[in-house]
């Protein structure tokens, strides 16, 4: 039951991200994702293979659906799945995964929760925008459309994170 | 347990490398300015990976290079002074270069050549800051090795005429019939003439030359000799070619650009339009 809670809820961030893009162009210097967020806040029990193969997926279906190049989000999700581990040990610290508890707004805090997001969504996005860039614009708007997007998206995705790590829903179901 | 974690680790590296390239390949498929970007981007990664490998090859072979190019300049010196006495009056000719003053020749090092696939290629080690422009020739004394593609700051890419896409325009003998030269498909050394109408008669021991009516190619390279002719669906003859190029034994090449190609090209554009 709760697994299918858990892909409901993907499920539906999915299709709002897809939305997004395909109506929601706020500005041709900010992306608004919230992508990498849906990454991080996975079970911290979740291994790897399975977190990469579930973002190739997901990045392919925002693709195929939002009308963009097939790909680029599933490139620019890879490697966000790929550190995840890694992200998690350095912001939220090794005990997250021996006590092998989910990442929850609650326990992290929304500071280190802050930085989580930031860290994955700036990662998500070099690979994004380097790839959408192909070598064409110049290095300042490049530069200006990544710290435009960066605080965009992050801001949206602290309040997702809040919104699918909310345990007092959780708790109440 | 912690070589089960390593093994993990391994794993999901591998995973990750192959889910990579699968969505560059998507995006190769479906955007052609992303398309265009990775190749670039790949062509310089193998000029960087096979120009590295061989700078160390040809440090080691420095020292027999430099004694072949001693033993080539003394026949070349010779057969220079042969010729200089025999004809006095063609020496300023062909001292000034006014025998072919369209075409500027660029002598290159092969970088990586390939030769196992049905689109072979080239990589040479100069580029737009040497001169070499898109679509212009890859010749050596012995033949036509192929055609520049792409073109960086300090390599060029270029297609071999080993490559089902490239085709030269080519003459038997010096006055002869002009026809297409497409590589055989199967050995380094072997081509095919196509389209030779049956009226012309091609005989097996034949020369042929670059026709020199492209704008790519100048005229009268020797390609190689005919071996064999037949004809086919009793329309058109073709003849199998014998390259004197061997593309396999190959290292230094000549890139030949023609100044003029984009006011010939130009002058053909002005033409379709009219």
């Amino acid at each position: 039951m709760r697994h299918l809670n858990s892909i409901i809820i993907v499920v539906i961030l999915l299709v709002a991200q897809v939305l997004i893009c395909n109506y929601f162009n706020l500005s041709q210097f900010v992306m608004l994702t919230f992508l990498p967020v849906i990454i991080l806040c996975m079970p911290v029990n979740t291994g790897t293979i399975r977190v990469l193969i579930l973002s190739f997926l997901m990045g392919i279906a925002v693709d195929f659906f939002a009308d963009g190049i097939l790909g680029m989000t599933a490139a620019a999700l890879l490697p966000v799945a790929l550190l995840r581990k890694y992200i998690i040990s350095l912001v939220f610290g090794e005990e997250v995964f021996a006590r092998s508890e989910n990442i929850t707004m609650r326990r992290q805090g929304p500071f280190k929760m802050n930085i989580g997001i930031v860290l994955s969504t700036a990662l998500f996005l070099l690979v994004y925008l380097h790839l959408d860039d192909a070598g064409l614009r110049p290095f300042w708007f490049n530069l200006a459309r990544f710290t435009a997007s960066l605080a965009a998206s992050s801001l949206v995705s602290l309040f997702i994170a809040a919104l699918i790590t909310d345990e007092e829903r959780t708790k109440w179901r | 347990m912690q070589r089960s974690t390593r093994w993990n680790t391994i794993v999901a590296a591998a995973i990750f490398i192959i889910l990579e390239v699968a969505a560059c390949g998507l995006i190769n498929r479906t955007s052609t300015l992303q398309n265009s970007w990775i190749n670039r981007l790949t062509h310089r990664m193998m000029v960087f990976t096979w120009g590295f490998g061989d700078n160390i090859r040809n440090y080691f072979s420095l020292s027999k290079a430099n004694d072949r190019l001693a033993q080539e300049n003394f026949e070349l010196s010779r057969e220079l002074d042969y010729y200089r006495n025999l004809y006095p009056e063609e020496r300023a000719r062909a001292v000034d270069g006014s025998d072919n003053p369209d075409f500027r020749y660029i002598p290159a090092t092969i970088v990586k050549i390939s030769s196992n696939t049905q689109h072979n290629y080239i990589i040479l080690n100069k580029g737009y800051a040497d001169g070499v422009e898109p679509h212009s020739g890859i010749i050596t004394p012995d033949g036509v090795v192929g055609i520049i593609d792409a073109v960086d700051a300090h390599y060029s890419y270029g297609l071999t005429i080993m490559n089902t896409k490239i085709s030269v325009s080519a003459r038997v003998g010096s006055n002869g019939v002009v026809a297409s030269l497409v590589w055989n498909g199967i050995t380094s050394n072997g081509a095919l003439l196509k389209n030779i109408p049956l009226h012309y008669e091609v005989a097996a021991g034949d020369t042929i030359c670059t026709s020199g009516i492209s704008e790519v190619l100048p005229g009268d390279i020797p390609l190689g000799t005919v071996c064999e002719v037949y004809t086919v669906d009793g329309v058109v003859n073709e003849a199998s070619v014998d390259l004197f190029q061997d593309l396999k034994a190959l290292r230094y090449v000549t890139i030949v650009s023609n100044p003029v190609k984009d006011e010939i090209v130009g002058l053909e554009e002005k033409e379709d339009r009219i």
